[in-house]
């Protein structure tokens, strides 16, 4: 059940149907972040910036960055991967497993994760194909460790 | 009577173990073994956790007896140790965390070699000798801290001396180090290499360039057989590792040695240490093979102790971290771990006073 989810479900988005500053809109996203504030944040450190007053307003992102959006004169790479669970509290078990580990090589690449729904959302903003192509296998095989795990030992308990 | 449940994967052995009140119920490993001649990479050892963690877990619990209901705590490494091995294992941790709705704390790999050590061997407080693939230190408790006494300056023990197995094209089954001490027992002659120990440090990159260069060149005319390659890097490494315990043993007065990390199953490097020990009249305290390589069971009691004192590691705070935080100054050199002692542990584990949670302070027993 939960492979042939992750098969149907995955949504490869190569036009940025968000952009990170967007996140934070409460209209746009019902669910609010399921991902404990700094964790599963990009630090992105432009040389010479300061961080921008609005980063704190990003969801998902940490307190002193500036999202990758906001340097000029660099041109991005995007993706965005959609997850369906079963339901909202294991897509939530899934963001919560999966957004504590920080990305390396963060000035260059950055991870968002959200859900919305029953809905696992990711997206990544990257300067370089290669570090994108890498994070995004990773994940997946991270994602695949924890879809097994809550098969193998879930469903979880009554709270 | 708490049952805590460990993760442990932060190189190439990954265990789950099961411990209560300082008692293991379970304790299964797997060990990822690269051909000889080649060492592990971080990619392929993550996948190789991935693999079989999710058997390991269950073999635990069905080891233990116990079911998920009956454990009361997750533990697992927080770090140090290698990225994506360290997260492939940590997502799991999360996962039953969540799933089962139990408390998750995050370990130091390191505090969880030491507590093992002194659960097992009933050290009180004793000079550590932490010898692996990755670290090599001598910790101390000195003044209410652990403390480094000494380290190495560059690479582990360990690392030499699984580096110098792949010159060799020696087997890594079960392990480099283990292949490496049977060969040294059919070693005879002694070959002579640079000696580095640094006041209260070590160094044996130097070592290792050194034996590497002169490997081929002496096995080639036959002046040395591999054997006694082995034998002279073990004889001139673990004298080096005497020395500095020895330093930081005179230093603190202290009366007891442990020895933990898979160096220290080398039954060579505990006779050397057993002999220096008795020339000072103290003890040497030293566990076998389940517990001196990683294991998830040093996670859990390490864990166990966490738990008890209070200590839980909020999801937001629990990513993986490859190295250890901070040498805050030369002078005053402190290994700054993760809070977590029952007050009754001599040998507390703690953070700089300043930077603890004052009321976590009072319970730790180190003021």
């Amino acid at each position: 059940m939960a492979e042939g989810g992750l098969e149907g479900g995955a949504a490869v988005d190569m036009q940025a149907a968000h952009s990170l500053g967007h996140t934070a809109d409460g209209a746009d996203s019902p669910t609010s972040c399921c991902c404990p504030g700094d964790a599963g944040a990009v630090a992105v450190i432009p040389s010479g910036a300061h961080p921008a007053a609005r980063a704190s307003e990003v969801s998902g992102w940490s307190k002193s960055t500036v999202p990758l959006t906001q340097r000029p004169g660099i041109r991005h790479h995007r993706f965005a991967l959609t997850v369906p669970f079963p339901t909202s509290l294991e897509a939530e078990i899934a963001c919560g497993s999966l957004a504590p580990d920080a990305e390396p090589h963060r000035g260059i690449l950055g991870k968002d994760l959200k859900v919305s729904g029953c809905m696992l959302e990711v997206h990544w903003i990257s300067e370089d194909s290669r570090l994108l192509r890498i994070s995004i296998m990773n994940f997946l095989d991270q994602l695949a460790l924890v879809v097994n795990t809550i098969k193998r030992f879930g469903p979880p308990v009554s709270r | 009577m708490p049952a805590v449940l460990g993760f442990e994967g932060s190189a190439n052995k990954i265990g789950v173990g099961v411990v209560r009140d300082g008692k293991v119920l379970a304790n299964p490993r797997r060990t990822y073994v690269t051909a000889p001649g080649t060492g592990f990479l971080p990619g392929d050892t993550a996948r190789h956790h991935r693999a079989v963690i999710l058997d390991l877990l269950q073999e635990a619990l069905t080891e233990a007896g116990l079911t998920s209901q009956d454990i009361d705590c997750i533990a697992y490494t927080k770090g140090p140790g290698m990225g994506a091995p360290l997260a492939s294992v940590a997502v799991v941790a999360r996962t039953v965390a969540q799933l089962w709705n139990k408390p998750l704390v995050g370990v130091n790999h390191c505090i969880g070699h030491i507590e093992m050590g002194r659960l097992i061997t009933g050290a009180i407080s004793p000079t550590v000798l932490y010898v692996s693939g990755g670290n090599t230190q001598v910790i101390s408790y000195s003044e209410h801290r652990y403390r480094i006494f000494g380290e190495t300056i560059d690479i582990a023990v360990g690392n030499c001396l699984d580096r110098f197995a792949r010159v060799l094209k020696i087997s890594n089954d079960p392990s480099p180090g283990y292949n490496i001490e049977q060969m040294a027992k059919r070693g005879k002659k002694l070959v002579e290499l640079p000696y580095t120990v640094k006041g209260m440090d070590v160094s044996f990159s130097g070592i290792l360039s050194f034996i590497e260069d002169v490997a081929q060149k002496m096995l080639a005319t036959g002046e040395c057989t591999p054997e006694d390659l082995c034998f002279s890097l073990q004889e001139t490494v673990f004298a080096m590792l005497v020395e500095i315990t020895e330093r930081a043993m005179a230093h603190c007065g202290s009366k007891e040695a442990l020895i933990v990390g898979g160096v220290g199953c080398n039954v060579r490097l505990q006779e050397m240490m057993a002999a220096m020990c008795q020339e000072r009249g103290a003890q040497l305290f030293a566990t076998d093979e389940r517990f001196c390589i990683d294991n998830g069971a040093m996670i859990a009691q390490a864990g166990w102790e966490m738990f008890q004192a209070g200590h839980r590691t909020p999801l937001r705070e629990s990513g993986i971290t490859q190295s250890v935080a901070l040498r805050p100054s030369f002078s005053e050199r402190l290994l700054l771990l993760t809070p977590g002692a029952s007050p009754k542990m001599t040998f507390c584990c703690t953070m700089s006073l300043d930077l603890l949670e004052p009321q976590l302070a009072p319970s730790m027993g180190y003021l």
